[in-house]
Order: structure tokens, then C-alpha cells, then sequence
């Protein structure tokens, strides 16, 4: 026990080491009264997040994106300099941020610039394309927002669960391909939700936050880390026979809620945005979309017997993060969480592709079988198609 | 127990989460909010907030550069007589430009200048005076100063250009025409070196004198704190909206002179707007008798002159540029109109 215990100190310290020299070195070259990078100018950043109109206020929300701390001292409207507040105070560091409130007497459906000048005399500016009532999150709201993420999320995805007699029924070839067509619907999805995420970072999100790269973080330790729940679901559901499908459709389930959470925030944003034909849109789009969701759920319980609480489960499982998605969308909208819950919605369908394709293969042997690879295209196709025409 | 995965994964979850929650919501905020703060709005209202206040309010004590003093600071210079009876004006002036001045409250802006202040100080001189100017640039630029005026090719600040470091000229010429007229660096990128605020007032008197006023010197200018070839900042005497909070106090009844000139650069005009009662307006101030009588002026760039007025009421009046987006920038301020004949024991809401 003693030899272990110091061996155990041992090897801690042999890890701590290369820390520790490092740590002097970046010291030594970086630290104060180090003249070895004293070249180039630093500049300072700030971003507007979010902008949102109250009674007779304007309410920004800033960032600081850049390198150093920074002192917001000014803002503005359209270039009008303005007594405004910023809470909780003025000094930003490095990626904090703070709500400025401006109070100005707006017009509904009028463009705003919104300015913000730091320390330096920087000035930063958003503008706001069209200045819309912000949304509070009232009792009627909630309501509005629940009923619109159930016609997204919940009812199409029930509908597509009501092909499981026909699933059942097939063939064992036939049956493979509409398997494969699952993991063709949920390819096109997880590149729909990574090229989501990685749009709204491009568009919303300051470089710091090296958009591309979150994206492809949060995603891949998502999928890391519910591929170990995964096994675990699994091995806890033990030798039963059941419990090999369930616990798939489960894990397609969850990976489809974090999907529908991300179309919840669309939708929910949209309409806080004033952008009611785009809201229109998405809500008719996404229903349409997501019956083939049902679908993707009901295809690897459909050799088990018929469950239908079970098949209800999993269909809210999925659908209600809409529900969620809309609420989070519409009254917390932050480019950021948006990003992150895309990218974590992307890992989680491409967890579900890989579980598929393993129980595919399980299965049959192997993967290159022509009805799997037809499946997988035309569950692609499928997914284009809608996705144009709606 | 946990097995070793477990462990590593209960790590990195908490880790990965704490990271993301961290970007998510960094400014909660566990500590407790002292007393929350009041401002009031260019409407009235009066609001709160548990932050900071964002207004460019300038109290004197916070401010380096006071437009209450330049407003009616004039400098005569060291006075002699020749001996042929003319009287020569000495005056010392030293540019420098790595001053950080505080140009807004909270905005810091590289000002170069003539005597530590922008403007730079007001010379004034009776038409005839020999004007003797010993100019030292202590800059790391090079500087000259050239005034607006009559003298030779070579006291014009154009070719004779002074070196950084202690660099030494002196300028020598005979004070005229009578006027207003601006004296500025004329070193390329002339724009660059006006911008950053090496320019001042230098008036001539005439040899008779004007009718005895409360006079005092505004000069409209403007800074672009970043750059981007607009102002952000615009203000009489440097400091926007200074004498909106700070109103300039003057008697009923009492002629006011204003010497006006326009600095602003990257703008092509400006102009100056009066409220309650009109002025009198001499362009350039070369005229003993006004152009105009008028309460709106418009001004090129480097344009000025001489406006004269007296208000019949007691009050705040505003002037201010008509522009709104410079107003809006910080070019405008108030006149409070006392009745001299009582007693100033009224007790005045400064800025509300």
C-alpha cells in the first residue's frame, strides 16, 4: 500500500512538472518587464449581441471580444449621443459582457443603428434592420410559443411514428433499407444542424470565438459523451432482447429532441426578430420535416411487439425540446447558446448514425449490402426534396 | 466506486460545462449591488439603474482642460514699446504631441498641442503691433505654426518647417488686418495635424478699439476618436456639451461678443445657431460694421467672424449648431441670462 501510495505521488508529479515549466516560461517571455514581444499594437473589441426594444428604451447587450479589458464610456443611437446605463458596470474583461440600456422614445418598424464607443474613442456599432416590440415572456406567450413548438415538434413527429405497422410488416431486405433510410434522413439533418450552427456563428458571433472550431468542439464531445451513455443504456438494458432496439430508438430520440431543440430556437428567434413570413416559413418547413423523424424513431422498434406507450415516450422525447427550443429562442436568444445547442444537437445525430449503422451491421454482417446503401441515398434525397420544396 | 472512465468523464463533463457556462453567463454577479443610480434623459426622465451611468457630463473637477477659462482667456503677450513707438507683443508658443487628454468623460484621445491645450491660446494683438512668436516644437512630428494674415512668404509656416525635439523658429510680422482669424500647423497631412488639434485663435484689434462687450472665444472643432474619416465628437471649445451642463452666465442687456471659428475638418460646414434674439454678424471680423443680422451663420472650413448680441429677458437660451448631427454629437450649449441690476443669490439647476 505504501509503495503504491508513493508511486501514485510519483507519477502526479512527473505530470505536474512539464506544467510547472511551462508555466515559467510563458512567464519569463510574457509576463511584466519581458521585452521579447513588445511589437504590434493591441486593439480592442467589443460586439452588440443582441439589441431588443422595450418602453421607450433600447436594450443592448456587449460583449468584450477583444484581447484586453475595455472601459465602455459612450452610447448612441443613429449617432445620437444619449445618457444611457450599463449594468452591471462599465469595465468589460476579456469575454464579459453587460446590458446597456438606452432610454429612447422608438418607432415600431424603423431601422436603428445602435453605437457604443469604448475607452480608446473606438466606436462599434449594430444596426437593427427593422426595431420590433421585444418579447416578454407573459403567460400568453409561453402558451403561443408551446402551442407552435408542438405543431413543429410533437404532432409531426407522432404522425411519423404511425408508419410502424407498416415498417413492421415489411420484409427483412425491405426492412434493412428503411433502416439505412434512417441513417440517410439523419445524415442530411446532422449536416443541416452543423451547417446551421456554423452560419449563425458566422453571422453572429464575434471571430474570437473561432466559430468553426466551437462548433466542431461541442459537437464532437457531445457525441463522445453520449456515445459512453449510450453503451451504458445499453449494458444496463442487459441480455434482454427488447432492450437492444429500445435503447437505439431511445438514443435516436434524444439525438432528434436536440435537433428539434435547435429548430425550436429558429422559429422562436424569427418571431422575436419581427420576421413573421420567415417564422411562417420555418413552422411549415420543420412540421413537414419532422414527420420523417417519427419515421427514423418507429424503424429499429419494428421488429419488437408493438408498444404504444413506449412509442409515445419516444415521440415526446423528441418532439417537446421544440417546445423548449421556441421558449429559449424567443425570450433568452443568445447567438452563442444557439451555436452551442446546434453543435451539441449535430454530435448527438451523428452518435445515432454510428449506433444504427453498428446494430445494422449486427445484424447482417455487413454494411455494403445494395438495399443499406439505396436506403442511405434515398433517405437523403428524401430530406433534399422536402427541404427545397417547403 | 467509479471506475477510472467514469472519473475521467465526470472531469471533463464538469469542465467542458463550467467553460461553456462561463461563456453563457459571465457577468452573474454574486456579489451584492451598492445604491443603484440616477441620470436623468435629454427628455426629463429620471431613471435608474444598479450600473454605471454612460453621459457625457463633465464636472470641473474631473476636467484637464477648462472651457469655462479658455472661453474668456485672451493672452496680450509680454508688452514693450520699440523704439519708434510701436508696440511689440512677445509670445512663446510650444507644441507637443503625445498628450493623452481626456476629450469626453471616459474617452481618451492623443491631442497634439500648442501650449498643452487644445485649442491652442488666444493671441491678441492691436492692428500695427510687431508680433514676435518664439516657437519651440518639443513634438516627435515635425510642426510649424502658420497664421491667417498679412506677412511675408517667410514667417508664413509653410516651408520653414520645424524640426522635432526642441526645434526652435521665430515667427516676427505686423498684427494684421483687424479681424479673427485662425493660426494652425501647416504640416502635411495638414488634416492629420488640424485633426489632432494644433490650431488656436488670433485676433486683431483695431487701433480704435470695438464698444466695450463681454467677450469671449469659441472655436468650433471636432475630433474623429477612431479614425474612420467622421467625427465622433463634435463641440465649442473642445469639450462636447460643456456649456450644456456648465451654461455660459451673461448679464440682460449686455453687449455679448463672440469670437466664432470654425476648426472642424473631415465636415465641409458647420454653422451657429442662436436662441431668443439675433446677432449681429461681421465675417472675419474685418468690418466695423455687420454683414448680417441674423440668428444662423454657416461656416466653411477655417470660415469665422465676429457676432455681437444682448438679450432683453433673463433665461437659458441655447445656441448650438442646427446641424443635429453634430449638436446631437456634443456642439451645443446654453447661455444663462442673469438681470445684473438684482442681487445672484438665485440658486440655479445647473445641466437639468
Amino acid at each position: 500500500m505504501e509503495v503504491k501510495r508513493s508511486s501514485s505521488t510519483k507519477t502526479a508529479v512527473s505530470a505536474i512538472i512539464p506544467f510547472v515549466l511551462l508555466a515559467v516560461m510563458i512567464g519569463y517571455v510574457f509576463g511584466p518587464g519581458s521585452e521579447l514581444i513588445s511589437f504590434g499594437v493591441v486593439i480592442p473589441e467589443i460586439s452588440i449581441e443582441k439589441v431588443e426594444f422595450v418602453d421607450s428604451e433600447i436594450i443592448a447587450t456587449v460583449r468584450n471580444t477583444g484581447p484586453i479589458a475595455v472601459d465602455i464610456v459612450m452610447a448612441d443611437i443613429d449617432d445620437m449621443i444619449l445618457p444611457a446605463a450599463i449594468e452591471p458596470d462599465k469595465h468589460l474583461e476579456r469575454f464579459e459582457s453587460a446590458i446597456v440600456r438606452i432610454p429612447f422614445d422608438w418607432n415600431e418598424g424603423q431601422p436603428y443603428a445602435i453605437g457604443l464607443t469604448i475607452d480608446d474613442g473606438t466606436r462599434f456599432e449594430k444596426q437593427v434592420d427593422v426595431a420590433a416590440p421585444s418579447i416578454q415572456p407573459t403567460i400568453e406567450m409561453i402558451s403561443y410559443f408551446a402551442v407552435i413548438g408542438t405543431y413543429v415538434g410533437i404532432i409531426p413527429v407522432m404522425i411519423g411514428l404511425l408508419w410502424f405497422p407498416f415498417i413492421s410488416k415489411l420484409s427483412r431486405s425491405k426492412y434493412k433499407f428503411f433502416l439505412a433510410l434512417t441513417v440517410g434522413l439523419l445524415l442530411f439533418l446532422g449536416i443541416s444542424s452543423a451547417e446551421e450552427a456554423i452560419e449563425t456563428s458566422a453571422e453572429n458571433l464575434s471571430d474570437v470565438f473561432n466559430g468553426v472550431l466551437l462548433v466542431a468542439t461541442v459537437a464532437i464531445v457531445s457525441f463522445l459523451a453520449l456515445n459512453y451513455v449510450g453503451e451504458k443504456l445499453k449494458k444496463r438494458a442487459g441480455a434482454s432482447k427488447l432492450a437492444g432496439p429500445v435503447a437505439i430508438a431511445l438514443m435516436i430520440a434524444i439525438g432528434i429532441g436536440l435537433h428539434n431543440f435547435g429548430e425550436g430556437l429558429a422559429i422562436g428567434a424569427a418571431i422575436v426578430l419581427g420576421e413573421a413570413a420567415l417564422g411562417a416559413f420555418l413552422i411549415v418547413g420543420f412540421a413537414l420535416h419532422n414527420t420523417t423523424e417519427g419515421f427514423a424513431i418507429a424503424a429499429p422498434m419494428a421488429r419488437t411487439k408493438l408498444m404504444i406507450g413506449r412509442l409515445a415516450a419516444l415521440g415526446m422525447i423528441a418532439g417537446v425540446p421544440a417546445i423548449f427550443g421556441t421558449w429559449v429562442g424567443g425570450f433568452v436568444y443568445s447567438p452563442l447558446t444557439a451555436v452551442i445547442f446546434l453543435a451539441i444537437g449535430t454530435g448527438a445525430i451523428f452518435q445515432v448514425i454510428v449506433l444504427i449503422m453498428r446494430w445494422i451491421q449486427n445484424e447482417e454482417g455487413k454494411l455494403s449490402n445494395s438495399s443499406v446503401l439505396a436506403g442511405i441515398a434515398v433517405g437523403m434525397l428524401i430530406m433534399y426534396i422536402t427541404s427545397i420544396l417547403v | 466506486m467509479l471506475t477510472s472512465g467514469q472519473k475521467m468523464f465526470i472531469v471533463i463533463a464538469t469542465v467542458s460545462l463550467g467553460f461553456v457556462g462561463y461563456l453563457v453567463f459571465p457577468t452573474m454577479d454574486i456579489t451584492a449591488q451598492e445604491q443603484p443610480e440616477v441620470f436623468v434623459t435629454h427628455s426629463g426622465a429620471v431613471v435608474q439603474t444598479t450600473g454605471d451611468v454612460l453621459d457625457p457630463v463633465y464636472t470641473i473637477q474631473e476636467v484637464e482642460f477648462d472651457p469655462e477659462k479658455y472661453l474668456r482667456d485672451f493672452d496680450y503677450g509680454k508688452v514693450s514699446k520699440l523704439e519708434d513707438g510701436t508696440t511689440l507683443r512677445e509670445f512663446t508658443i510650444i507644441a507637443e504631441d503625445d498628450k493623452i487628454m481626456e476629450i469626453a468623460p471616459g474617452i481618451f484621445y492623443n491631442v497634439w498641442t500648442f501650449n498643452g491645450s487644445v485649442p491652442g491660446p488666444t493671441i491678441r494683438a492691436t492692428e500695427g503691433d510687431l508680433v514676435r512668436i518664439y516657437f519651440i516644437n518639443n513634438g516627435d512630428k515635425e510642426h510649424t505654426i502658420h497664421f491667417h494674415g498679412n506677412h511675408p512668404a517667410e514667417m508664413d509656416g509653410i516651408f520653414e518647417i520645424v524640426g522635432s525635439g526642441g526645434g526652435q523658429f521665430t515667427y516676427e510680422f505686423i498684427a494684421g488686418p483687424v479681424g479673427v482669424h485662425p493660426y494652425h500647423c501647416h504640416v502635411m497631412p495638414v488634416e492629420e495635424h488640424i485633426g489632432h488639434g494644433l490650431y488656436g485663435v488670433f485676433i486683431v484689434d483695431p487701433k480704435e478699439g470695438r464698444q466695450q462687450a463681454d467677450e469671449m472665444v469659441m472655436v468650433l472643432n471636432g475630433f474623429d476618436t477612431d479614425f474612420d474619416g467622421e467625427n465622433n465628437l463634435y463641440a465649442a471649445n473642445t469639450i462636447p456639451f460643456y456649456y450644456q451642463h456648465h451654461p455660459i452666465q451673461i448679464n440682460m442687456n449686455e453687449l455679448i461678443r463672440v469670437y466664432v471659428v470654425n476648426m472642424v475638418g473631415l465636415d465641409p460646414i458647420n454653422n451657429f445657431h442662436l436662441h431668443g434674439t439675433l446677432y449681429k454678424y461681421y465675417p472675419t471680423g474685418t468690418d466695423l460694421v455687420p454683414s448680417f443680422f441674423t440668428d444662423m451663420v454657416t461656416f466653411s472650413q477655417s470660415e469665422r467672424g465676429i457676432i455681437e448680441f444682448e438679450y432683453e429677458y433673463t433665461g437659458r437660451y441655447m445656441f448650438h449648431a442646427h446641424l443635429t448631427e453634430f449638436s446631437d454629437k456634443g456642439w451645443t450649449g446654453l447661455f444663462y441670462v442673469k438681470d445684473s441690476s438684482q442681487l445672484n443669490t438665485e440658486v440655479y439647476n445647473f445641466g437639468s
